[in-house]
């Protein structure tokens, strides 16, 4: 940590707002392993737990999958989530990676995998590194045991120093830690020491997120009983503590809850919000691609009866329009602290109400929740713990016109 | 039966001391209703009539009862409206009587309520027969309750007759004192009929029914009869007595409490204290007392749901069909949406609509500050009325404005005296003249403005004097005051819902309180947003409703963006449905958890 310096400017290169779906825009593939050894309290990804026949049947799926989509160009970044993809054996681990790799089309600029701390082993990394996986995300959470054992986790904070320092040893190009505050029972002190203990493993890369509420959780359960109570003034203050303590560090924010030393930021996710194309495999994954965004079916059998059937199993199925795809790169492109560039969004979208949306900016803007450079717009810290009211504002703007 | 073996008597008492328990007992001593057809409290049919232990429509009952001296008797039992508000109502109920049996409860003695109805029945020269009730009860006190009836209400104490309506004491006293002291109907020689309307009904298939007392002359099926305050003549289709229930019979005669179904359809044409005479020979005067009804109270009533505004459109017009003295119009509101201005007799009224349209027609409401009617005198000398403060003209073209006063009978413990004054003081109202009940009483007579006890008077009443407290009132003068139209302004653009017309004095505290109850339950917004009491343009008042401190989704990725955005829709969504103040956008529920108060 001590040869960290401020921010180089340059920092926003990587988080520059780009346009959205250029034809020959970057692609990305996300691959969905729906493994869990339990669940925990307040996730709400679908997993289910692993059998030898069930990892045997996941991975001929994602093969028959792959061979459903219509591989046009290379692809630029990967992500493997779950679920929990360190859950594989290290040969199921390489089977899924030469499947995938064998569609890629070239080496990606990045490629992430998830991994819970407790299934982190040397022989799993070694396969990762000889795929060409170049980023980890370790689900750290919290290094407290009291917390840990309140999310449902099922890592010791020693197992998190070991995964680290064996995915640092492994020689990984970029590692990252994700953590949670706003925990029930975690005050503003225990949050900084979790902050403190992450800052010390001195990662590339840290996403802090509030803790959500998800229906189907068992959160979602206790906090519907009224054992757990909402306090979004508390929340803003983690939020705010967190970024002060992270900018002092050396961390640069790029998203609410994303923060990278420079050079450092997922290509991956920040491809998703300029609302680029990217591909989906596996049950439950989202896609958007070859004018459609959807999501698969979030049940590993049907999933699998679909794709043995040679059809994908998309749900949801929503057309990608000039207009909801300019709506949704405003939107969540203002989720990213370099924001939109409002001029590459009137060229995508040019029928849009732009001199209603011109004047709901400006409200933005006069009420200290945005800042406008010419046609650059982004959100002020204020503004950014508002990113979800500003973009229904937003939307509203956009009138009964907008796709929904 | 000879008309001079007819007895024509109502019952009056304060609620709760026992009524319709007495109504009852008469009823079965008399063999008019078997023991087993009585549910408990026979007459008072409508739910929130016997819930609330107060009578809002009519149940006359016709009783023949054999008495000690052989004869049998003719007895026509009026049951009451109990309540101030009805006021009108029950003075023509006690117009069509000659004798009134007073109830006093035992443990609890006179009540304000008492007074004001004992009052009631002497202007109608009604024969008064006192009963003592509930004597069972382990905290009678006779004593007392004799000791009241002279020096409270002037009446002999030997003339009051023990009874408990429960245990059946005194039941057969009464009905002998009914016989005894209550004159034979008055009147009965003058030269035509004339038919007094003291009630009526509407029935879907029937038509308008109305319930009569009959003075002079007589009436049966196929005459055409005239109502005399409008000359309105209509064919008579069905008379009859009550038993309680309708039961139809050849003719009504002297002295004769019954119904008149005609051809009249539209309930308002059938107005209480009319008077019929038959259209052949008609009468040339009216029986006394005829009084056209208007509302003195005031609020707008809207749906919660905008949906519900036809079905409560429909509500209110059923309701009006059995209740001429409640008026309706529509309004809109910005804040409340499409509703109805409505206007009642009283606060008591006000709730019973209000009641009955929740109820028996499920319709969520929510309503306005109530309003009295304001006279204002504009420059130039043109008079106005003003029941909705939106209404108001501007300040600088007004005159004056005069204000409608009660004068209140207060009946309250020793104890609670000084908290009554000062509430009365608050109230701006000025208390002229205290008599001891008894050791522990004392009844306060004071003068109020009408607007200030439409709230919550009767509520701080109670509280004060630990629910020992009653309070009665009649309508006094309108008075010249001091009083301004105060806008509630959200961003500088008035919500009219909650304009009101306040005293000078009180607006700045009212103004204050309104904008901290607001700021309150507005929930926390994005932009800042301010709230401000003004009269005539100028602040008086102001407070800021909370900003939004954290409204943002930790995780989006590729996954979260079809479920963010559908969020994001459907809270787009929901915002339409919120009322629209200038460029703030607040749940209709804010609104209504204010006025809800």
């Amino acid at each position: 940590m001590g040869e960290m310096t401020a921010m180089p400017p340059g920092c926003t290169q990587v988080a520059a707002p780009g346009s959205p779906r250029s034809p020959d825009g970057p692609l990305g593939l996300y691959v969905h392993v729906p493994f869990c050894a339990a669940t925990c309290d307040f996730c709400a990804f679908y997993q289910t737990v692993p059998t030898a026949d069930g990892v045997g049947h996941y991975l001929e799926g994602i093969a028959a999958e792959a061979a459903l989509v219509e591989w046009t160009r290379p692809v630029n970044t990967v992500f493997w989530g779950g679920g929990t993809p360190g859950l594989l054996a290290p040969v199921d681990l390489l089977r899924l990676g030469t499947t995938v790799r064998a569609r890629l089309g070239g080496e990606p600029e990045e490629w992430t995998v998830e991994l819970a701390p407790a299934s982190v082993t040397a022989a799993r990394l070694e396969v990762l590194r000889e795929l060409g996986v170049t980023r980890v995300s370790l689900g750290v959470q919290s290094f407290q045991p009291g917390l840990l054992d309140a999310l449902g986790r099922l890592h010791t904070r020693e197992q998190v120093f070991r995964a680290y320092g064996l995915v640092r040893a492994a020689g990984f190009a970029s590692v990252n830690l994700d953590l949670m505050f706003a925990l029930p029972g975690q005050d503003e002190a225990a949050w900084l020491a979790d902050l403190g203990a992450a800052l010390a493993l001195a990662p590339d890369h840290l996403s802090t997120y509030c803790l959500t509420f998800e229906e189907d959780t068992k959160l979602w359960v206790k906090l519907s009983q009224g054992r757990v109570k909402l306090d979004p003034e508390h929340e803003a203050r983690l939020y705010e503590m967190t970024w002060a303590r992270l900018a002092a560090a050396g961390y640069a924010q790029y998203e609410v809850s994303n923060f990278a030393r420079p050079g450092h930021a997922c290509r991956h996710n920040l491809n998703t919000w300029r609302m680029h194309e990217w591909i989906g495999l596996g049950p439950s994954a989202a896609s958007q691609h070859a004018g459609f965004r959807g999501a698969n079916i979030a049940d590993l059998g049907r999933w699998l009866a679909h794709v043995a059937r040679g059809e994908r199993a998309t749900e949801d199925r929503v057309m990608l329009t000039p207009a909801l795809l300019a709506e949704d790169a405003l939107i969540f492109g203002l989720r990213m602290n370099a924001g939109v560039d409002l001029a590459a969004l009137r060229v995508l979208f040019p029928a849009a109400p732009w001199t209603d949306v011109a004047a709901t900016i400006a409200r933005l803007v006069d009420g200290g929740l945005a800042k406008r450079d010419d046609d650059m717009l982004c959100l002020t810290p204020r503004g950014r713990l508002l990113a979800d009211a500003v973009g229904t504002e937003l939307l509203g703007a956009f009138g009964a016109n907008a796709v929904g | 039966m000879p008309v001079s073996r007819t007895r024509n008597f109502c019952i009056i008492a304060h609620v709760d001391h026992g009524k319709t328990t007495l109504s009852d007992r008469l009823l079965e001593h008399t063999n008019t209703v078997s023991q087993r057809m009585l549910t408990a409290q026979h007459l008072d049919s409508m739910d929130l009539e016997k819930e609330r232990g107060i009578t809002i429509k009519s149940h006359p009952v016709t009783m023949t009862y054999r008495a000690q001296d052989g004869k049998d008797y003719k007895l026509n039992l009026m049951d009451t409206p109990g309540h101030v508000d009805f006021s009108y109502e029950v003075s023509r109920s006690l117009a069509a009587c000659e004798g009134a049996v007073l109830l006093i409860d035992a443990g609890q003695g006179v009540e304000a309520q008492t007074v004001a109805n004992a009052h009631l029945a002497f202007a109608q020269q009604l024969k008064v027969i006192p009963v003592i009730n509930k004597i069972d009860l382990p905290s009678a006190n006779l004593e007392l309750c004799t000791r009241q009836l002279e020096d409270i209400l002037t009446i002999p104490a030997e003339e009051a007759i023990l009874a408990s309506g429960k245990s059946g004491i005194g039941i057969v006293d009464i009905l002998e004192a009914v016989v005894a002291r209550v004159p034979s109907p008055r009147w009965t020689d003058y030269p035509q009929a004339r038919i007094l309307v003291f009630d009526s009904l509407y029935d879907a298939y029937r038509g308008c029914i109305a319930y009569v007392r009959v003075f002079s002359g007589s009436i049966k099926a196929h005459d055409m009869m005239m109502l005399m305050s409008t000359g309105q003549k209509a064919e008579v289709k069905e008379v009859g007595i009550f038993t309680p229930k309708m039961e139809k019979c050849a003719t009504l005669g002297p002295g004769d409490v019954g119904y008149i179904v005609s051809s009249i359809k539209t309930p308002a044409d059938v107005k209480t204290g009319d008077t019929i005479t038959l259209a052949a020979r008609p009468a040339t005067e009216m029986l006394p007392g005829y009084k056209e009804v208007r509302p003195m109270v005031f609020c707008g009533l809207y749906p919660l749901e905008s949906d519900d505004y036809e079905k409560l459109k429909a509500g209110l017009a059923r309701l009006q069909l059995n209740d001429a003295a409640f008026v309706y119009s529509s309004e809109s509101s910005i804040a409340l949406g499409f509703g109805f201005r409505c206007g009642f007799l009283g606060l008591l009224h006000m709730e019973i609509i209000q009641e009955r349209v929740r109820r028996e027609h499920d319709v969520d409401i929510i309503s306005t500050y109530p309003s009295v009617i304001y006279h204002i005198v504009k420059q130039g000398g043109e008079k106005i009325e003003v029941d909705n403060p939106v209404n108001m003209p501007d300040p600088g073209t007004i005159l004056e404005i005069r204000e409608p006063t009660i004068r209140a009978s207060i009946i309250i413990p020793n104890d609670s005296m000084g908290d009554m004054l000062s509430l009365i003081m608050e109230k701006r109202g000025m208390c002229d003249h205290t008599t001891t009940l008894d050791m522990n009483r004392v009844m306060l007579s004071a003068i109020l403005p009408l607007n200030e006890i439409l709230v919550d008077f009767n509520d701080r009443l109670k509280s004060i004097t630990h629910g020992y407290g009653s309070m009665d009132y009649e309508l006094g003068e309108y008075v010249v005051s001091d009083l301004v139209k105060m806008d509630i302004m959200i961003n500088g653009d008035p919500v009219d819902a909650f304009a009101c017309i306040v005293h000078r004095e009180k607006a700045e505290g009212k103004g204050r309180q309104l904008c901290e109850k607001l700021a309150e339950i507005i929930p926390p917004q994005m932009f800042k947003v301010a709230i401000q009491a003004a009269i005539g343009g100028k602040v008086i008042a102001r407070d800021n409703v909370r900003e939004m401190r954290k409204d943002v989704t930790a995780k989006c990725y590729g996954g979260d963006i079809s479920r963010k955005r559908k969020l994001l829709d459907k809270q787009k969504e929901g915002k339409k449905k919120m009322k629209q103040i200038g460029k703030v956008s607040i749940p209709p529920d804010a609104f209504i958890q204010v006025l809800k108060n």
